[in-house]
């Protein structure tokens, strides 16, 4: 479903625009922006391949990344949003580390997919 | 009561094996003079050495110019060789390993002072294979940050945990003698900090300037020269002819001095003089270290050698002698080892011993011995131990004639009891390097030893 979605966009330009424009209204409400956080920061950590991931992120990114979600947490606690010009903005909002976990879930595939091969003889 | 076919088929097996016999005979014959020595080639731009003894397995190596000689920064050798067989472009490191591991192939990388070796060893039908893998390795490595951190720097530290005193001695040695350079230890100790020069970046750079057509020999070991015309062209396509990195080059001189480490552990002293170049012809060397021996070449007794004799009269202390023949020049050593005053007392004697050889004393038919010491030396170097194959490409990245078994086994055959003598009074004229490492209230200093450093 969402694939064939995602090609039909790719196909027709006005298809994109409208499901760019319903996307920004989402990401708007869900207001995770407005409290300083990037999509990626959303991604749960309880789990060993986000882990390592997490651990293959350059220092000053991983630093980054625990002062917006300290950020957060403390104006989560005092009921607050950012003021309006410290929102987190579009082209702020790039994906830092689900390319590095892509790449570690191809990885644990690769693995679990050579580690139960069965050689077939030549003869 | 015994059937006829059963009494045939005896003899027939008997004569099938007589046949065999007779097959397997010619084949040494014919084999005895191919497999001698390495022939130099040339293949698309690559230096190639290659023998082929027509044998089962094959083995292939890549000799790179990017030993700890010629390191920009220290710890990049060993840094480049443990990025051996990781992520390439087309596949990843577990692929690399799983495939050759269903191909029965066995993938190492080592390193010399001089030279980087990438060797995998696998059947011979499988040559395409690996010549591919060799190819992508050396050109298409990705070093990744990320196996850096967690591959990488664990195994240095690993087999850093392991070097010894004997390797200390060695590396300390090979830095009085020549400073920089073939200078530089042949595995950074714990204690060298190597932190700020190694890392993937400067590896990166540092593959760049040695993995090129002009820095790099492939040699083979049991593969036909039409199969290594046919593959290594192709794969080894990617490597460029020439690099702009550069690497530290300087010709080598030898400077001669002493070194004292304190170390916890067995003690260890290296005695060494100016040796034997790769190439050069002299003979008296490789038969000197066979009178000097060392090793015991029979079980339950300590040999009969020069240095056998002493370390017999000093139990706990070994002792070796041997020639590290560098593509500029070489280094003459004698090390012993061992344990507590043993290894004092050894080293006097063995320096006596070196000036008693200086002195004319050399029994004749100890000198008989110690040729044929050296012919076995030379011969089980280059057929049975791997030690051929590396000399053999270090010999083609040095610009050095690769060595020409039947020729240097004439030649040791012409040493005589003068000549030794000769060698050894120019050994001990000469300005020795002397490394002692491990208890150094119990290790003699170099003058108290009678030798100039």
């Amino acid at each position: 479903m969402a694939s064939q979605v995602a090609k039909q966009a790719t196909r027709q330009p006005w298809y994109q625009a409208g499901l760019q424009k319903m996307a920004s209204i989402y990401v708007n409400l869900a207001g995770y922006r407005k409290m300083g956080l990037k999509t990626d920061d959303l991604i749960s950590e309880e789990d060993e391949q986000v882990l390592t991931a997490l651990k293959r992120l350059p220092p000053q990114v991983q630093y980054d990344r625990v002062y917006r979600i300290r950020r957060a947490t403390q104006l989560s606690l005092q009921h607050k949003l950012l003021p309006k010009n410290e929102w987190i903005k579009d082209e702020e909002d790039e994906p830092y580390l689900s390319p590095i976990l892509a790449q570690v879930k191809a990885e644990a595939k690769e693995r679990a997919a050579l580690d139960t091969l069965a050689p077939i003889k030549r003869h | 009561m015994i059937s006829r076919s059963a009494l045939s088929r005896g003899s027939q097996q008997a004569l099938r094996r007589a046949g065999a016999a007779k097959t397997v005979q010619r084949a040494f014959a014919a084999a005895a003079s191919e497999k001698a020595s390495y022939e130099p080639t040339t293949i698309a731009g690559l230096k190639v050495a290659s023998r082929d003894d027509h044998g089962p397995v094959t083995r292939l190596a890549v000799v790179a110019k990017a030993g700890t000689r010629y390191e920009p920064l220290p710890g990049l050798t060993v840094g480049l060789e443990e990025f051996a067989f990781k992520n390439t472009q087309k596949r990843s490191a577990l692929r690399i390993t799983r495939e050759s591991e269903l191909l029965g192939g066995q993938l190492s990388s080592y390193h010399t002072r001089e030279g980087l070796v990438l060797q995998a060893n696998f059947l011979r039908e499988d040559l395409p294979y690996f010549a591919e893998l060799l190819g992508e390795v050396v050109s298409e490595t990705k070093y990744t940050t990320h196996e850096f951190h967690e591959e990488v720097e664990g195994v240095i530290r690993q087999k850093q945990a392991k070097i010894g005193n004997d390797g200390v001695a060695l590396d300390a040695a090979h830095a009085v003698a020549f400073h920089t350079g073939l200078g530089n230890p042949l595995y950074p100790t714990p204690e060298t900090p190597v932190g700020s020069y190694l890392n993937e970046h400067n590896v990166a750079a540092f593959a760049e300037a040695a993995y090129t057509k002009a820095n790099i020999a492939v040699v083979a070991d049991g593969a036909s020269q039409g199969g290594l015309e046919k593959w290594l062209e192709p794969f080894f396509k990617k490597v460029p002819a020439q690099s702009e990195g550069k690497l530290s080059t300087d010709a080598a001189k030898y400077h001669g001095g002493e070194s004292r480490i304190a170390r916890n552990g067995l003690n260890s002293v290296v005695i060494a003089f100016p040796g034997t170049a790769l190439g050069a012809s002299s003979p008296e060397t490789a038969v000197l270290i066979g009178l000097l021996g060392g090793e015991s070449t029979v079980k339950w007794s300590p040999g009969f050698s020069v240095l056998s004799k002493i370390t017999a009269a000093n139990p706990g202390a070994q002792a070796k002698a041997a020639n590290y023949a560098y593509s500029d020049c070489g280094l003459f050593t004698v090390q012993v080892t061992g344990t507590g005053s043993a290894v004092s007392k050894a080293t006097q004697e063995t320096v006596k011993a070196l000036q008693s050889i200086a002195e004319g004393k050399v029994a004749k038919e100890d000198v008989v011995k110690a040729i044929a010491k050296a012919k076995f030396n030379l011969l089980s170097a280059s057929e049975t131990s791997g030690t051929g194959l590396v000399h053999a490409g270090a010999s083609l990245i040095g610009g050095v004639k690769p060595l020409q078994v039947a020729e240097v086994l004439k030649s040791l055959e012409s040493v005589t009891a003068d000549k030794l003598t000769a060698a050894a009074k120019t050994l001990l004229q000469g300005k020795a390097s002397v490394a002692s490492v491990g208890d150094l209230h119990a290790l003699p200093f170099a003058e108290d030893l009678g030798l100039k450093v």
